[in-house]
């Protein structure tokens, strides 16, 4: 019988600080994600329970490519105990992994569309992993945008990603609410944006995932985009202690986040009071 | 051919089963009735014709606090898996939240550190009355007269038929005694579960005034959830030796009544106020519940009601909810 709470070694390989207080950190598993026919090992979207013995674990969004063999990333910001535990550990040190969990966004659902990424602060690493998708497999998709605001410019993360993905005909958006003298893209709210985005509405989808003010960037952007609530894909933050459905911790609504979710069309889960 | 039980044979019976594994069975600790370990040489404490136990016998499957791996030095060590051992003297309504859990513990991806005590227990159910199909376990045995008819479902309930105490025939006289109480409003209710998912559902915001007054009757204290034998959140805790050198993670039953039930790291909580967690508590049982498994979770047993310290009568409140919506659903009855 399976033991589904028992979780792998994960040696720390590569720590990068990426702002204040988020770090990104590359893993390579004992026992490697199993990969699919299209050579991915998750579907970006799709979480992981990282752990630290002594701390617990908590979820985290998958960062890397999902093309990627040998690693995977998470990103995380230091905000309670896990992430503190987290942060503490060296490059050569040791963390725990269980997953990975979830569904992930529909990729064959996206194939032939437009798709409008829209993201925020530390909100970033799925929607990373679905940048580095749909770079590996540009053709299968129309005109992609990723829409990205944070703080102050050295709130925006993932910035090493920044020109592969501009390469491949990511059309990359960021906004600042705070911008530096040497800042040169857009100030204030990621609505600002909303000019700049080319779309068929009929043939679009939104792929989401961030704090709160998303629900802002939803009424202001993708409401005028004319993108209905079933083709915006949203990726939901719940406390976890199980990643599969039997805690309770995670649910909202009639719903699981970690077993039906993360993602929901947004018709799914709009309305909930939980 | 048949078996049957001598009424007079019960505590000889349970020591019979004690011998080789241990057998839990309701006993009086300390004045309050629990599912205890039998002494072999005492089994004439074992009772039968109760009610309720204190806690549901869930917790011999998934006990208020297991540990789930110990990692010393770079190593996880899985606990051992128990011995086996043999629940006796269930209730039909413990008997049928046992098998239910079993049915939420082995949807995949499934909880193995339940299944696994699943696997080395015996459920022995003793009724009163006629229990009508059993909805699992090993053994039944059905009260007639001074007898108890013995119904096995597995192999190892058949087992237990062929120890000495057994005697070989039919129903002695009629079927099995005793009429079936009268059903309870819960009861009746608990038979159209797709009533109870709408109603509630519908009651959050079309009966507001409901939950506004649970909201501050309920003291949050979580005690219905631990005495609920359908209840089974949990949540993970790391405890380290004093010298760092060993972590053990260990479960232990959470309650989502509880104020940081739903709060994330950060801060942000999901369900602020006692209304919202408590009525989470009802979406649960019998919306959720009936979405994912078809029925709700509850069986009746009385024991929330029993032991709320803010004395809410979960029962008087489905009725109310039930109420409000067939006056304004009237073709929606049984």
């Amino acid at each position: 019988m399976a033991n589904n709470y028992r979780p792998q070694k994960a040696k720390i390989v590569k720590i990068d600080a990426m702002s204040g207080d988020f770090k990104r950190f590359r893993f390579i598993l004992d026992k490697k994600f199993p990969t699919s026919k299209e050579g991915t090992s998750f579907v970006p979207g799709q979480f992981v329970l990282a752990g630290v013995w002594g701390y617990g674990e908590a979820p985290f969004g998958i960062a890397s490519s999902p093309f990627e063999q040998q690693f995977i990333e998470i990103g995380v910001r230091r905000v309670g105990a896990v992430t503190a535990a987290l942060h503490n550990l060296s490059e050569g040190g040791e963390a725990t992994i269980r997953g990975p969990y979830g569904n992930g966004y529909p990729l064959d659902f996206f194939e032939k569309k437009d798709i409008v990424m829209v993201t925020g602060g530390c909100g970033i690493p799925p929607i990373a992993a679905l940048c580095d998708y749909v770079a590996t497999r540009r053709d299968l998709f129309d005109n992609v945008y990723l829409l990205y605001g944070a703080k102050t410019p050295d709130d925006l993360l993932f910035k090493d990603r920044y020109q592969l993905w501009e390469e491949k005909g990511i059309k990359i958006l960021l906004s600042v609410d705070q911008p530096t003298p040497d800042w040169k893209g857009s100030v204030g709210l990621v609505s600002k944006l909303v000019d700049q985005i080319k779309i068929n509405p009929n043939e679009a989808v939104a792929a989401m995932c961030g704090p709160g003010p998303m629900a802002k960037a939803l009424e202001n952007i993708l409401r005028p985009l004319g993108i209905s609530d079933r083709r915006i894909f949203v990726s939901e933050e719940r406390k976890m202690s199980c990643g599969i459905g039997k805690c309770q911790h995670c649910t909202t609504g009639d719903k699981y986040v970690c077993t039906d979710g993360p993602v929901f069309n947004y018709d799914e889960v709009q309305g909930n009071w939980d | 051919m048949a078996r049957i039980l001598p009424k007079s044979k019960i505590p000889k019976l349970v020591e019979l089963l004690s011998k080789k594994r241990l057998v839990y069975a309701p006993q009086k600790i300390e004045g309050e009735l629990l599912f205890a370990p039998v002494d072999p040489s005492e089994t004439d404490g074992v009772i039968l014709d109760y009610q309720t136990t204190v806690l549901p016998p869930k917790a011999l499957f998934f006990p208020p606090e297991e540990n789930l791996f110990v990692a010393r030095k770079e190593k996880i060590a899985e606990t051992n898996p128990p011995a086996e051992f043999v629940v006796f003297g269930l209730n039909a309504k413990d008997l049928a939240a046992i098998c239910y859990l079993d049915e939420i513990m082995s949807k995949e991806p499934a909880d193995s550190f339940y299944l696994k005590r699943r696997e080395k227990a015996a459920l022995v159910a003793v009724a009163g009355t006629k229990m009508g199909t059993a909805p699992g376990g090993d053994l039944i045995l059905e009260k007639a007269g001074d007898s108890y008819q013995a119904t096995a479902l597995t192999k190892a309930g058949e087992k237990i038929t062929r120890l000495s105490v057994f005697e070989e025939g039919g129903p002695t006289g009629s079927d099995p005694s005793g009429s079936n109480p009268t059903e309870t409003e819960l009861e009746e209710l608990l038979a159209d579960s797709e009533l109870l998912a709408q109603a509630v559902a519908w009651s959050r915001t079309s009966c507001p005034e409901i939950w506004e007054r649970l909201g501050k009757q309920c003291l949050g204290c979580g005690i219905c959830t631990y005495v609920c034998p359908l209840c089974y959140c949990f949540t993970a805790e790391d405890r380290v030796d004093l010298d760092g050198t060993t972590c053990t993670r260990c479960r232990r039953w959470d309650a989502c009544t509880l104020p940081d039930f739903a709060t994330v790291a950060g801060g942000f909580n999901f369900r602020k106020t006692i209304k919202e967690r408590y009525y989470n508590w009802y979406h649960h049982k019998f919306v959720r519940a009936y979405k994912e498994f078809g029925r709700s979770q509850c069986v009746a047993c009385g024991r929330c009601q029993k032991y709320c310290p803010a004395g809410i009568d979960i029962e008087k409140v489905l009725v109310e909810i039930v109420d409000a919506f067939q006056k304004v659903h009237p073709e929606r009855r049984f």
